[in-house]
């Protein structure tokens, strides 16, 4: 019989041994409370466990992040996600959440490969690449309660569009990126091409659920000018307040004050916004 | 029926992400379901949507793997708290889990982990279940394990820790039959033996699946049909309890038709006598 141990302490050794690394699952202890089976020693028998571990913490991020692990390949991937199941273990009881932290290890570990900026630009644009891809996980959680209607735009009186409110759907998020990630995305989710560090480009993308779809919008300059600051809770007359004092180039004035109801006819469309809000005159 | 009066719901499925279409398009007649109930928990999206397009047509069951019963960690309070609302959501039949524990000191490793068969265990589960069973105002069914390793310190059998867990703490169980195959193969006992010491009376539910047979041990893969053998155990399971069937397939999953086909099987293996 081996020495006596509480459930307790069986079971901090064994988690231990399972997640830890090597040198934290000392042979002997393995041999003195596991048995042996008929064809394999206690050793061999753990291992199952150990290499279980990583291997399904492993596949969720595979499945979270499946243009990051072709851009990277299957080794360096390997070895990223090794590092991110030792830095953040699962606390929680399903893996919903799991590779949340993705986008924040990318910049701060070592990625290999000489992209069109070098070593640098390797980390920020896988980064930016999980950004996106972490960014369809949580929309395909998030609650998405009815969109608004684009018949409530026609609603709005005439004066009142300067102090309308638009609530933005949980299911929606915007971000602002220094590569275009979301071609890459697309060009290797349908053309299968291997992504690759691309020319730096600052765009921005809306990315969204719709009828239980996940869809990916890109916007430009004068578009992220107005629906961010909605989006961040203000009204359309501040955002476009905003917009006037903060832009040098002209050009997107005019593409604003042009196009703006084209704009929210596509947004709400999309599903951005859930209710219109009308502050008091 | 078990001591529990929970149904017989025939021969079911578990309800995976690729068929979500076909069973919402088709309605194929499958006489109910089994959710993996971690799947449909902490989030507020997509999976609940279809899960209520399901629920609505056909009977359900959850099955967990998170409960962690056997963990010396508090139980999760919130994680209870949501599993409830599930099972009034969903309207689920009865609610499982495995007879393990998935971790400790706030790590989850998301794995079944073996439990040592001990007194102490045995009180300490029991405990739990009683527990899980007051906020649930239900019976817990637990699943036996399929397993890799067995502790040194074990004072007793597994099938020994099941029947006198279940009478103490007064829950159900959920027999799978290919875990018990699985098992006899990796610590080499006798499948006949353990099954001949199941309460049958609190078998609410069999499992069937199957697994992936690496010459010098067995994992409980839930892949590809199910071997013969695995079926004549069920068949004797069923013949001795009349419990709820239901075909698990995890991985490589087919077509829909392909999966339900296999479950289908069972019916060869339920009336006759094993080979």
């Amino acid at each position: 019989m081996p020495p006596a141990r509480t459930l307790r302490e069986t079971q901090v050794w064994m988690v231990g041994a399972i997640t830890g690394a090597e040198a934290d699952a000392p042979r002997a202890d393995l041999e003195r409370f596991i048995t042996p089976g008929p064809r394999m020693t206690a050793s061999e028998r753990f291992d199952i466990y150990r290499s279980g571990y990583h291997a399904r913490l492993v596949e969720c991020l595979l499945d979270d992040y499946p243009v990051l692990a072709v851009m990277l390949g299957d080794d360096q991937f390997g070895l990223l996600c090794r590092a991110y199941v030792d830095r953040h273990p699962s606390t929680s009881p399903n893996l919903n959440a799991f590779g949340r932290h993705m986008a924040a290890l990318c910049r701060e570990v070592q990625l290999e490969g000489e992209g069109a900026e070098g070593f640098d630009a390797v980390r920020v644009f896988a980064s930016e690449l999980a950004t996106l891809e972490w960014a369809l996980i949580e929309v395909l959680h998030a609650e998405c309660p009815p969109p608004l209607e684009v018949a409530a735009l026609q609603s709005v009186a005439p004066d009142a569009w300067v102090r309308a409110r638009f609530i933005r759907s949980d299911a929606l998020r915007l971000f602002h990126f220094e590569y275009p990630v979301n071609a890459v995305f697309i060009a290797n989710r349908i053309e299968e091409i291997i992504p690759e560090v691309p020319e730096r480009a600052p765009n921005a993308v809306a990315v969204y659920r719709k009828d239980m779809q996940l869809w990916r919008m890109d916007l430009t300059p004068a578009m992220m000018g107005i629906v961010e600051p909605l989006v961040l809770g203000k009204s359309l007359g501040e955002a476009l307040a905003a917009i006037e004092e903060s832009v040098t180039d002209p050009e997107l004035l005019v593409q604003t004050s042009a196009n703006l109801m084209v704009w929210f006819r596509e947004w709400v469309d999309a599903g951005f916004f859930t209710r219109i809000e009308i502050d008091e005159a | 029926m078990n001591r529990f009066s929970l149904p017989n719901l025939g021969i079911g499925l578990g309800l995976r992400t690729v068929h979500y279409a076909h069973i919402l398009e088709h309605a194929p007649a499958v006489d109910w379901f089994e959710i993996l109930s971690e799947n449909y928990m902490q989030t507020k999206g997509r999976p609940l949507h279809f899960l209520d397009r399901v629920a609505e047509r056909y009977p359900i069951a959850m099955h967990g793997v998170s409960l962690s019963i056997g963990s010396t960690d508090p139980l999760d309070r919130p994680y209870l708290t949501e599993l409830k609302a599930l099972r009034d959501r969903t309207k689920a039949r009865w609610v499982s889990d495995h007879l393990c524990w998935t971790g400790v000191a706030g790590k989850n490793t998301h794995d079944l982990l073996p439990l040592p068969y001990t007194e102490e265990s045995l009180r300490h589960v029991a405990a739990r279940v009683r527990q899980v069973q007051d906020i649930l105002e239900a019976p817990l069914a637990l699943e036996n394990p399929s397993t890799y390793i067995e502790h040194a310190g074990n004072t007793m059998t597994e099938w020994e820790f099941l029947a006198r867990l279940t009478e103490e703490a007064d829950c159900g169980l959920l027999l799978d039959v290919n875990n018990i195959y699985v098992s006899a193969f990796n610590h080499g006992f006798d499948a006949q033996q353990y099954l001949s010491a199941i309460p049958f009376e609190r078998v609410v539910q069999l499992h069937v699946s199957g697994h992936t047979n690496h010459g010098t041990h067995i994992v409980d893969t839930h892949i590809g049909p199910v071997i013969d053998p695995v079926w004549e155990l069920l068949g004797q399971a069923y013949r001795a309890t009349g419990a709820s069937i239901l075909l698990e397939w995890d991985a490589e999953i087919p077509s829909f038709e392909e999966t339900h086909a296999d479950a289908l099987r069972a019916r060869d293996f339920l009336v006759k006598a094993p080979s």
